[in-house]
């Protein structure tokens, strides 16, 4: 890991407890601010575990009603991440359990893509190549997926907070992000679809 | 293709299939300013739409949510002026404190029924949200939805 990026992590950690002092005394604008940055991986956590986009709505609305019973406890930005990753993940599990024989609504089934629209060369390509990644990508095991999902989306992740998500070791994310990420280009590489100058 | 270049393609790829929604942050923003700490969530647990079609004067909408302790279940009728009514049902019924919260408006609160009804004749559209205090234990809140 670069310095740049450890640097930024660093940031990002003061200003997140100091907006967690400040939302526990009660200022709403630095609650906001915890709200923006947190919602994406509280998002990404709850589509990962296959729920469909309203449920995972519902399910991160009541994550952050139920932090409010609990701020008092929580007092640090590592412990609120992961409290709330946990929250969330217990909170999709129960809603899968409550959309039992519905459809199951896996996520990845979802990012099929429409025929790109007439459009600026470069916005057809990008359409393009993310339509060839998004199929193989939801060839993957479910566990996979999950994984890379959140390990590609969420900001800098935290591989405590990842293992938290997904009920993995921390030890065991590094090298199965590495045989995930592997089967994801073996599968690219043997489609005549992908570009290989796409990753230039 | 290196691992770091695969996830950030990855990322991108998920960025614009399956961001969170856009108002995301406002809905929970509105929800985390119900006046009440012990909270529990009614989930959404069916939505029927009814009246598209023939008679589009008599769009209506039948809402489910289901808590542990309460079930909440609202018909939103759209008006003639455009704002909705807004008639529901509690289970088990009783004569409870129903809030509905709108944003940037004034709460509003009724008393339901000893049949678990009640009623809010003049809602403006936007975000909503329901709550309702039981005779004993938490709040029971709805998720905030668009009326």
């Amino acid at each position: 890991m670069n310095t740049h990026v450890e640097e930024a992590q660093a940031d990002r950690y003061t200003r997140l407890a100091g907006c967690l002092e400040r939302a526990r005394g009660g200022d709403r604008e630095a609650l906001r601010e915890v709200v923006v940055e947190l919602n994406p991986t509280l998002w990404h956590v709850a589509r990962a575990a296959g729920l469909p986009p309203d449920e995972a709505e519902d399910v991160v609305q009541a994550t952050w009603l139920a932090l409010l019973r609990h701020l008092d406890g929580i007092r640090s930005p590592q412990s609120l991440t992961g409290w709330l990753v946990s929250t969330t993940r217990h909170g999709a599990w129960r809603a899968r359990q409550r959309l039992h024989g519905r459809p199951a609504g896996d996520p990845d089934a979802l990012v099929e893509l429409e025929d790109p629209a007439p459009g600026p060369v470069d916005q057809v390509l990008t359409d393009q190549r993310d339509r060839v990644l998004l199929r193989h990508f939801a060839e993957l095991p479910e566990r996979c997926r999950r994984l890379l999902r959140i390990v590609a989306t969420v900001h800098r992740p935290d591989y405590t907070e990842v293992g938290e998500a997904l009920l993995m070791p921390r030890g065991s994310i590094g090298p199965t992000r590495g045989r995930c990420l592997n089967k994801l280009r073996d599968l690219l590489l043997a489609d005549a679809a992908w570009d290989p100058t796409w990753t230039n | 293709m290196d691992e770091l270049t695969l996830l950030r393609l990855l990322a991108g790829a998920l960025d614009r299939t399956d961001p969170p929604p856009a108002g995301l942050d406002d809905r929970v923003m509105f929800a985390l300013e119900v006046d009440a700490v012990d909270t529990e969530m009614a989930w959404l647990e069916r939505e029927v739409l009814t009246g598209s079609g023939a008679r589009a004067s008599e769009h209506s909408r039948t809402i489910t949510f289901d808590s542990a302790s309460l079930t909440v279940m609202i018909s939103v009728v759209e008006r003639a002026d455009g704002r909705v009514r807004l008639d529901g049902w509690l289970a088990p019924p009783g004569p409870l404190r129903v809030e509905l919260r709108v944003a940037a408006r004034p709460d509003s609160a009724v008393h339901a029924g000893a049949d678990g009804r009640f009623v809010f004749d003049n809602v403006p559209r936007g975000l909503a949200q329901l709550v309702v205090q039981p005779p004993s234990g938490p709040t029971v809140v709805t998720p905030a939805l668009a009326l």
